[in-house]
């Protein structure tokens, strides 16, 4: 038996996704963006494995996506900095406004 | 609702995630948004074994609050960090109020079906044998993804790594 | 006569041909022509001796249903349409026959053809139509074939204008017509001329609206036969070539109004009011256009002005009641008309000008067009002897019979005039010395004088169907089996026919006077009235005076118009378009290419339709 709801842990979940959510929508630094995004991945994490203790139907399963959840995140900032890197290298800049070619 | 000890810890670690967010939302620094999320990813591992997820915690605290975040300082210091936040144009100060009031707009909207989802706390035996049971789990009925999962790491290895090398033509230029 | 149908196909056949492939035909295009037309003739002479015989046939078929309303379409061959179908089919192919000498070495000679083709189709079609719908649909044909024929020589500013007035000037009486075929359907619930008669007859239409779609529908008549006051379309239509005049403009299509008239006699007679009408603007018409026919000097418009007056015959007939004579003048005049149009032609060919003050002298050098256009002047002026004496007597027997002495006198004064300037003409044309420069006058070859015999016997003996001497055939098969419409022949006083006969040998007699012996000085007219001289020349200011009102009236209305155009409609599409543009450079201004930028406008669409469903509790609630 838990003192703590899990309506709790959910909205913490809510309120780290919507800091991740601004981060990423505002920062300038790429760098920046890329670990809001994690942050966000995050929040989701809680969810999965909240769900997986207090769920209808209580199971390891919750905990086993989360892994992976967490693997996929791994491999995309590695992945996601190394396009950096490259952009870096051409432009000499991580500021994410002049990363503007999208545009023509 | 008891004021027992899990719920200090909760309140504990809920307020240092938070806060560690908030921080990188506000500070000037790279670098120092960076550890600030240390402290954040730190916190919601032990949200992960408030929740009964031993395991989740500790894989939590080497990849995130290890691997990524010195990843990420990597990053930051290969590049010329961009700290300038504070030139913006006015477009982008309204675009960030407008997005400011979209966030809690839909942080309100999630909340309302958060407060009326209904959860009944039935208890759970998940934190006995936690990491062995994830490990029957994985290698019994997640044997295929999990596979997949290594062949996805692979392929971000090496993609990474070729997306990262210098290409020969730049090198000679240089 | 079931197969009468057949007869307009055969030249829309010839013009659809022509469009095809007429470019590679050539001159030989003139052939297909007239073999169509040739084949119409045969049918029509065909359709025309059975109808002696058979009563009226009529086959139709529902066109379009419309809940209760069938729409038909169909044919009808009665006597006054068999007689139409042989006197269009007839000249058609006369001057197609004409054309083929008359048009040699124009290069647009397969699109003349083609023309020709379009436009004897729409005629033919117009004058077996069972119905108002289909005969206003062939109406409007005829006035486009009218159009392009008139503009043949389009590369001249004048052919371009007149077309353009022809056009429209018969488009302000079309007008007419369809608001008064409009009401009649409305009020008799059908286009089929029995069924509107029967109505008629029945006493379904009051009078007051019978009065008013008769006289609507006679606007149409006046403007497509070229009355007072929409007459001056026709004089300016001779720019057309000279076989087209003769066509459209003597025989055919002036005809159709007062074809249309007589196709809905019945609907007349019901009202006298309308009748009176037709009386009235035919005789205006007929002494009004005569006496401009006095002095003009183009040859082709002093025989357009006879061509105004003597329709204002046909209707002055019509409009006394005298069915037979309106047609029986309808059918001579069609002969002699075209013969002097055609011979007309053959004078212009020879001497390449239309001016008659530089003809004089051909009688000699023209051995066979003289003697025709002798013919046909004899005839039109109402000699005894020739068609036209017994049609004009008819008809003046008919306004005396019909009431209107002052009418009547009107008719004698036209046939005086009518007498004096068609010998004037002829006097000018081929007596007394050469006034023009033109060296090598020669005759033209027999394709162009062939028709012109063929017309010239006819002028001569078309009008003994119907004399009070050999009995009335015409009158008596046209009218057999509808009382409706009067009398075979209208038995008149013997005076009227001498005072006919006296009034155009006193105006032959005149002219001779003037233009022959020349014991008149030449200015004697215009020397006594020299303002009448000039009101008469200038065709009595019709023209300047429409310039004045109609068409300064109609400018300024567009003008306004044009204004409500440039700053109202335009404004507002403008303003339109000024929104769209601005809502676009908006958008690609939004198209900054920054991901963030997109990421927020996404997002916050989501929030707000998130926020929405969260209140609201979206539809299921």
């Amino acid at each position: 038996m838990s003192s703590v709801p899990a309506s709790a842990f959910l909205a913490l979940a809510l309120i780290l996704f919507c800091i991740g959510l601004y981060g990423a929508l505002t920062k300038k630094n790429t760098v920046i963006v890329l670990i809001s995004i994690e942050l966000m991945l995050n929040a989701a994490n809680i969810n999965l494995v909240t769900f997986s203790k207090y769920g209808l139907n209580p199971n390891i399963d919750g905990q086993v996506f989360a892994l992976f959840a967490m693997a996929v995140a791994a491999a995309e900032a590695a992945v996601g900095l190394a396009i950096l890197m490259a952009l870096y290298r051409n432009k000499r800049t991580v500021n994410i406004d002049e990363m503007d070619s999208m545009k023509n | 609702m008891t004021l027992t000890g899990e719920f200090f810890a909760f309140m504990a670690l809920a307020l240092v995630a938070i806060i560690g967010g908030v921080l990188l939302l506000n500070l000037n620094k790279v670098v120092h948004m960076v550890v600030a999320l240390i402290f954040t990813f730190v916190s919601i591992a032990g949200i992960y074994v408030l929740l009964s997820a031993e395991f989740i915690a500790a894989v939590q605290v080497l990849i995130y609050s290890g691997a990524i975040t010195i990843i990420m300082l990597f990053a930051i210091m290969l590049t010329k960090p961009y700290d300038d936040e504070s030139s913006e144009s006015k477009g982008g100060r309204l675009r960030n109020v407008l997005l400011f009031l979209g966030v809690v707009g839909f942080a309100f909207a999630v909340y309302i079906g958060i407060y009326n989802f209904p959860i009944d706390q039935t208890p759970s035996d998940l934190h006995v044998n936690n990491t062995l049971e994830i490990g029957k789990a994985l290698y019994s009925r997640f044997i295929i993804p999990f596979e997949l999962v290594s062949v996805l790491l692979l392929a971000a290895l090496v993609g990474a790594i070729i997306l990262a090398k210098r290409e020969d033509k730049e090198a000679d230029k240089e | 006569m079931e197969n009468a149908w057949l007869i307009p196909l055969f030249p829309l056949l010839s013009f659809l041909i022509l469009l095809l492939i007429g470019k590679r035909l050539k001159e030989a295009s003139a052939y297909v022509g007239i073999l169509f037309t040739l084949a119409s003739l045969v049918f029509s002479i065909l359709v025309l001796f059975e109808r002696f015989s058979e009563p009226t046939f009529l086959k139709k078929f529902d066109w379009l249903t419309i809940g209760d309303l069938h729409l038909t379409a169909g044919f009808e061959v009665n006597q006054l349409n068999a007689l139409m179908l042989f006197i269009v089919s007839l000249v058609s192919f006369l001057v197609h026959t004409y054309s083929k000498g008359y048009m040699h070495g124009d290069e647009r000679m397969p699109v003349f053809y083609a023309y020709l083709g379009l436009f004897t189709f729409a005629m033919l079609g117009l004058v077996i139509s069972p119905n108002l719908l289909q005969t206003y649909i062939f109406w409007e044909l005829v006035g486009v074939g009218s159009f392009l024929l008139i503009g043949f020589y389009f590369y001249k500013e004048e052919a371009k204008a007149a077309a353009k007035k022809a056009f429209i000037m018969t488009r302000i009486g079309d007008v007419g017509l369809l608001i008064g075929m409009i009401l009649l359907f409305w009020q008799t619930k059908s286009f089929e001329y029995s069924e509107i008669f029967q109505a008629v007859e029945a006493g379904a239409v009051s009078n007051t609206m019978l009065t008013l779609t008769a006289i609507l529908i006679f606007i149409g008549a006046v403007g497509k036969s070229g009355q007072f006051p929409l007459h001056t379309w026709l004089p300016d239509a001779m720019e057309g070539p000279t076989p087209v005049s003769a066509l459209i403009h003597a025989a055919t299509m002036v005809a159709a109004g007062v074809y249309l008239v007589a196709a809905l006699f019945p609907l007349f007679t019901a009202s006298p009011t309308a009748l009176l009408t037709v009386a009235t603007v035919g005789a205006v018409t007929a002494i009004f256009a005569a006496s401009i026919g006095l002095v003009q000097t183009d040859i082709k418009r002093v025989l357009a002005y006879s061509t105004v007056s003597q329709l204002g015959y046909m209707m002055l007939a019509l409009g006394s009641a005298g069915y037979v004579a309106g047609v029986f003048h309808l059918m001579t005049h069609a002969f002699f008309k075209a013969l002097l149009f055609l011979a007309a032609g053959s004078v212009i060919h020879a001497v390449h000008t239309q001016n008659i003050e530089e003809m004089g002298g051909l009688w000699k050098k023209l051995k066979l067009t003289g003697p025709l256009f002798l013919i046909g002047t004899l005839a039109i002026s109402g000699v005894p002897g020739l068609s036209g004496f017994f049609s004009k007597d008819e008809i003046l027997v008919a306004a005396w019979e019909g009431g209107h002495p002052v009418l009547f006198l009107f008719a004698l004064i036209a046939a005086f005039m009518t007498a004096f300037y068609m010998f004037r003409l002829f006097f000018m044309v081929f007596t007394g010395e050469s006034r023009g420069q033109q060296k090598n006058v020669h005759e033209s070859p027999s394709v162009m004088t062939m028709p012109m015999v063929v017309l010239g016997v006819l002028a001569v003996i078309a009008g003994y169907v119907n004399t009070p001497w050999f009995g009335s055939f015409l009158g008596d098969w046209l009218v057999d089996g509808n009382e409706a419409l009067g009398h075979g022949h209208i038995e008149g006083p013997i005076w009227i026919m001498i005072a006919a006969t006296v009034v155009s040998l006193a105006g032959i007699y005149l002219a001779w006077l003037i233009y022959g012996k020349r014991s008149i000085a030449r200015d004697w007219l215009s020397g006594q009235g020299g303002m009448l001289y000039t009101v008469l020349y200038n065709k009595y200011y019709i023209d300047e005076f429409y310039q004045l009102t109609v068409i300064a009236f109609t400018k300024g209305f567009s003008y306004f118009l044009r204004f409500i155009d440039t700053f109202i409609v335009e404004g507002i599409v403008k303003g339109v378009s000024g929104i769209v543009q601005g809502l676009g450079a908006m958008g690609s201004k939004m198209q900054t290419g920054r991901a963030q930028t997109y990421g927020t406008v996404a997002f916050v669409s989501l929030a707000v339709l998130a926020v929405i469903f969260a209140l609201t509790g979206g539809y299921l609630r």
